[in-house]
């Protein structure tokens, strides 16, 4: 092995972790936001961007927040709720949905910590 | 990019490949998600290629639909016209696809001793949960809900000869949303199987059941949190295993400060009291979705001999001060996700 070919394998392996940590990020952290309405994938949204947006359905308009690498409900013109009550989500394989309003709202990771959840 | 030397080539080359096979694994995965059945549904399928899994998705897509349209205890559909004749006091012609759903929810309530009971759908209309949206967030008047309670409407109260059912309680109006769902992902499954998928997810609403692997990993599964955003805990599922979870805050509303939640307790016509979620683990789905109820309708009195009656080892409860049960098998299999871990404790089945 010359001399060049051990500064290029010292290279290689110095630029590991910042290929790793650029391409697969932590992989089970979520990246993307998939905006879902009458089940229909709408946008895919950036979860690193800070950003407030209006989806319309049809009893409305849900709005969500993407702060962080996590994304909620804020509002929603549905009666229960349950979309705002499920909270921030981050992670890989983490949903939420307005039945009512016909939105959902999923995480999408490298890898997924989780494949399904149980809720 | 230029290199120094020709063998560094090959080291490029072997990084290359690496990253390349990780994403080759990802690209045996195919996930889709859409709302049918009233909810979300998520199925994931691995390594089949790109499109024999989506045939079967559709496949399947087109099944639920048909499911929710023939069983829907509200809309216009083939159980509505069903409720009315027994509901006049007619033997009633049951459709085919709902024949063996009557079958298995008569024996499930039987043997969780009437605490899953499908008959009480006068029940569930007057709390207001038969409708898409949540109701308006004020109780039924308590002498509504004690004459509702006391007509008694069981599954009991039905014969089923061939196809033709008949009730000997005009009060019997069937509602199948404790178990309609886990039986719909159970046929979604034999489907897949049909179609030479052996490596599946079907969740409807968190009614979920797995077959298979993910490649060269069990499948991961988490557990929604009843009372905080994100996971409290996960479980590598076994091939052939349906997880379900029963909880209050599935379906509720708030009057007053006090939470009335969908799972009705058929002895009071009350909120069931006392737990916050169910988990169990089973091999069919429609089993697991009926027990999850029935024990949270058993409460903590109850909950360990009516699971001993319905054959399930698998339950993690969560009760009202946030304090978690399990069964000793349960917890061989059950990693807790959230910090701090709840305060746990573990109860043997008689």
């Amino acid at each position: 092995m010359t001399r060049a070919d051990i500064v290029v394998v010292i290279l290689a392996v110095a630029l590991l972790p910042f290929l790793y940590i650029t391409y697969w990020g932590s992989s089970q952290q979520g990246n993307e936001l998939r905006v879902m309405v009458n089940g229909k994938e709408t946008m895919v949204l950036s979860l690193h961007e800070n950003k407030h947006i209006t989806v319309p359905g049809p009893l409305g308009a849900s709005v969500i927040d993407i702060h962080d690498g996590k994304a909620r409900f804020v509002s929603s013109p549905c009666r229960g709720k349950q979309c705002v009550h499920t909270g921030w989500l981050g992670q890989g394989g983490e949903f939420a949905a307005c039945l009512p309003n016909r939105v959902s709202i999923a995480v999408i990771a490298q890898e997924q910590r989780y494949d399904s959840i149980v809720f | 990019m230029t290199f120094p030397h020709k063998k560094s080539h090959g080291f490029t080359l072997a990084l290359i490949l690496l990253l390349t096979a990780c994403s080759t694994q990802q690209a045996q995965l195919h996930q889709q998600q859409f709302l049918l059945f009233g909810t979300l549904v998520d199925i994931s399928i691995w390594g089949t290629d790109k499109q024999q899994a989506q045939q079967a998705i559709a496949q399947i897509s087109t099944d639920l639909e048909n499911m929710h349209n023939e069983w829907h205890a509200w809309h216009d559909s083939p159980l509505t016209r069903l409720n009315k004749m027994l509901a006049s006091g007619q033997s009633a012609t049951v459709p085919p696809s709902m024949v063996p759903l009557v079958q298995k929810s008569m024996a499930l309530s039987d043997a969780s001793d009437g605490l899953f009971n499908p008959a009480m759908g006068k029940l569930v209309k007057l709390w207001g949960f038969q409708q898409d949206d949540l109701p308006e967030s004020t109780p039924p008047d308590d002498a509504e809900i004690n004459a509702t309670t006391a007509l008694q409407p069981k599954m009991q109260n039905l014969t089923l000869t061939h196809n033709q059912l008949q009730s000997h309680n005009t009060n019997v109006q069937l509602d199948f949303g404790a178990i309609a769902k886990g039986y719909a992902v159970d046929l979604a499954i034999d489907k897949l199987r049909a179609l030479g998928i052996h490596n599946a997810i079907v969740n409807a609403g968190g009614n979920l059941r797995v077959i298979g692997k993910h490649g060269d990993r069990p499948w991961r599964i988490g557990i929604r949190h009843p009372r905080a955003p994100g996971i409290l805990a996960s479980i590598e599922a076994h091939d052939d295993e349906s997880i379900l979870t029963s909880g209050d805050y599935e379906r509720f509303f708030e009057y007053k400060g006090k939470r009335y939640h969908h799972i009705l307790d058929p002895r009071t016509g009350y909120p069931a009291n006392g737990f916050t979620s169910v988990t169990v683990i089973y091999h069919d789905a429609a089993t697991a979705d009926a027990a999850s109820t029935a024990l949270f309708v058993a409460g903590p009195q109850r909950w360990r001999e009516i699971a001993k009656k319905m054959g399930i080892q698998y339950i993690m409860i969560m009760d009202d001060k946030g304090q978690v049960t399990m069964t000793p098998a349960m917890a061989e299999r059950i990693h807790f996700e959230s910090n701090p871990t709840p305060h746990m404790t573990i109860s043997t089945l008689p």
